[in-house]
């Protein structure tokens, strides 16, 4: 197991009355790509925050390469912030020269490192384009150029494909855990679960400002169901949904939003009796393997009618 | 990383933003040449040149002019703070190594270059059109006039950014600003004397810091003497404590934002 890049113990985080966390501890290895999965408001970007130093911890101890978050610690730190900070009258060669000498690189270190990063990302072509004239995903692209450019140990991605297509997505992560990867620690906050199956080797779900579990994702999975069935079904009553969780087999039911999401040993066995259940109700059914997502629900119930919790 | 070559950067990123938005820089300097020329030629004839202490009124509307162009320069940079932390940049350079401080050092440097040089512009494009006495000879006005529009900057630059990290939103920067600046501006001096008003009001342009500046710029340009005047060694050391103090004001108060940028 390598050392942990970031350790939290205890960290209590509050705003006036509220409290953003509340006793989170978790520990991040070293060039683990790990993902910090909660719901909104859970406590993800306040985290991310703390370890920018952009914030102190009301309680509790936390440390990024074993030392207290400081603002000299950011020089080994890159970080995407959720929403896009790029000014757009400059161009993507202007926004990364500006990056590169507030983190101390030579002219020549920042000339050699954009175009690197430039050509990695595949935004060469726009290089001396306005900001405002590239699209959002060459946005985003641009700014993982941009918190790449100094090749920080440690990567702080707050929600960075948000609004983005699934094409640039895909061709985000390429790059970035591509050659631009590298060795370095990522730490991923955000709420999109299947993307997180995809790219994060560690994974800590977070509610309310706590850990409720973490793992890998195989070791969140053990102990699921092993198919997960995704229902369109119009208003299900509380018996039918009583019914289906009592149902020999069956696991995890939750209801949210007109679908309901079940976790089962057989889901070949398990849709037929569905459907006998509910006719005409039924306007759809996925079936796919277990996922983070139900393991996600598993831990995770903010926002959703959990009818059963057995699995 | 030194705060030198970041604040550096800084200040370069904030000039290209002003040169880039032409209407910015095209009304700075003209809203006041304009103001000059119409107000100038259209108010000298109802302004007895006898209560002028320049003899006509477009020489005596040169100082206010060059005062005038310095508040809006300071307002219009600190703009460039909302600008900035609306569109995510200023959560950017707070994430950097830097200090908040070395952040707002090297953009408030910024503010404070561009007020000097359309300030100076304003000044050399009026000068060979009005009669000025250059009572100190032609160099030593113009340097006394510059170091005049230095201070002025610094100080106006430090007030706009202690305004700017104080107050929400850029409607109500503007509002505070022009709320501030502009009865300032009237009783300083910059558009009619203030020699001949209420005792009241002559009180108000004494404690008024732009009164200084105006002071100091009508000594350098067109004054033929010094009665009459507050004198260029009160002129700089309230100016000068002034630029100090509201300066160190404007970069104490650094701007906090959270990770969200809220």
């Amino acid at each position: 197991m390598p050392p942990p890049i970031i350790e939290a113990t205890d960290v209590v985080f509050e705003y006036g009355e509220r409290r953003a966390l509340d006793g989170l501890t978790l520990s991040v290895p070293a060039g683990s790509v790990f993902g910090l999965l909660g719901p909104n408001g859970s406590g993800k970007s306040t985290f991310v925050s703390l370890l920018a130093a952009m914030e102190r911890p009301s309680a509790g101890q936390l440390s990024v390469f074993g030392e207290e978050p400081a603002a000299a610690l950011r020089a080994r730190v890159g970080t995407v912030f959720q929403e896009n900070a790029l000014d757009p009258l400059m161009t993507p060669t202007e926004t990364l020269q500006l990056a590169g000498r507030l983190f101390g690189l030579s002219a020549g270190t920042i000339r050699e490192q954009s175009k690197r990063r430039l050509a990695e990302f595949g935004l060469s072509e726009r290089a001396n384009d306005s900001v405002a004239k590239l699209s959002g995903g060459m946005r985003r692209r641009l700014e993982m150029c941009r918190a790449l450019l100094h090749d920080p140990e440690l990567l702080l991605l707050d929600e960075p494909t948000t609004g983005v297509d699934p094409d640039e997505r895909q061709s985000l992560w390429a790059a970035l855990l591509g050659r631009a990867g590298g060795s370095r620690t990522i730490l991923l906050a955000t709420n999109d679960l299947s993307e997180a199956d995809q790219v994060c080797d560690h994974v800590a779900f977070i509610q309310a400002g706590r850990v409720m579990a973490s793992g890998t994702p195989a070791e969140l999975k053990q102990g699921l169901k092993r198919e997960s069935v995704r229902v369109g079904w119009d208003s299900p009553t509380e018996e039918q949904l009583a019914t289906v969780a009592g149902w020999a087999g069956e696991g995890q039911v939750t209801a949210h939003d007109g679908s309901v999401h079940i976790t089962v040993d057989d889901a070949s066995a398990f849709v037929p009796r569905l459907f006998a259940l509910a006719p005409g109700a039924i306007r759809s059914v996925a079936i796919e393997k277990a996922s983070l997502e139900d393991a996600y629900f598993r831990h995770v119930a903010r926002r959703t009618q959990t009818v059963a919790g057995a699995s | 990383m030194s705060a030198v070559g970041a604040a550096g950067a800084l200040f370069g990123r904030d000039i290209r933003a002003v040169v880039r938005s032409r209407s910015q820089l095209y009304s700075s300097i003209l809203t006041p040449l304009l103001f000059l020329v119409f107000l100038g030629n259209g108010v000298s004839e109802g302004l007895a040149p006898a209560n002028l202490k320049a003899g006509n009124f477009t020489a005596y509307l040169v100082a206010g002019v060059v005062v005038m162009t310095s508040v809006f320069s300071a307002t219009f940079s600190s703009a460039s703070y909302y600008k900035d932390r609306d569109s995510g940049l200023l959560r950017m350079l707070l994430s950097s190594p830097h200090s908040a401080r070395t952040v707002l050092f090297g953009k408030s440097l910024a503010g404070v270059c561009i007020g000097v040089l359309q300030a100076s512009v304003v000044l050399l494009l009026a000068a060979p059109f009005v009669e000025f006495e250059w009572q100190y000879g032609l160099v030593r006005g113009l340097v006394v006039a510059f170091a005049t529009i230095v201070l002025l900057n610094v100080m106006l630059s430090g007030l706009a950014q202690a305004l700017a990290s104080r107050v929400e939103t850029m409607q109500g920067f503007h509002l505070v600003m022009n709320l501030a600046l502009f009865p300032l501006l009237f009783f300083s001096g910059a558009f009619f004397p203030v020699d001949n008003l209420p005792a009241w009001l002559e009180v108000l342009a004494r404690i008024n810091p732009l009164s200084y500046a105006v002071d100091a710029l009508e000594l350098a340009a067109y004054a033929d003497g010094r009665s009459g005047f507050f004198g260029l060694a009160l002129d700089f050391a309230v100016m000068g404590a002034l630029a100090v103090g509201v300066y160190a004001l404007g970069l104490a108060r650094t701007p906090r934002l959270t990770w969200s940028g809220k």
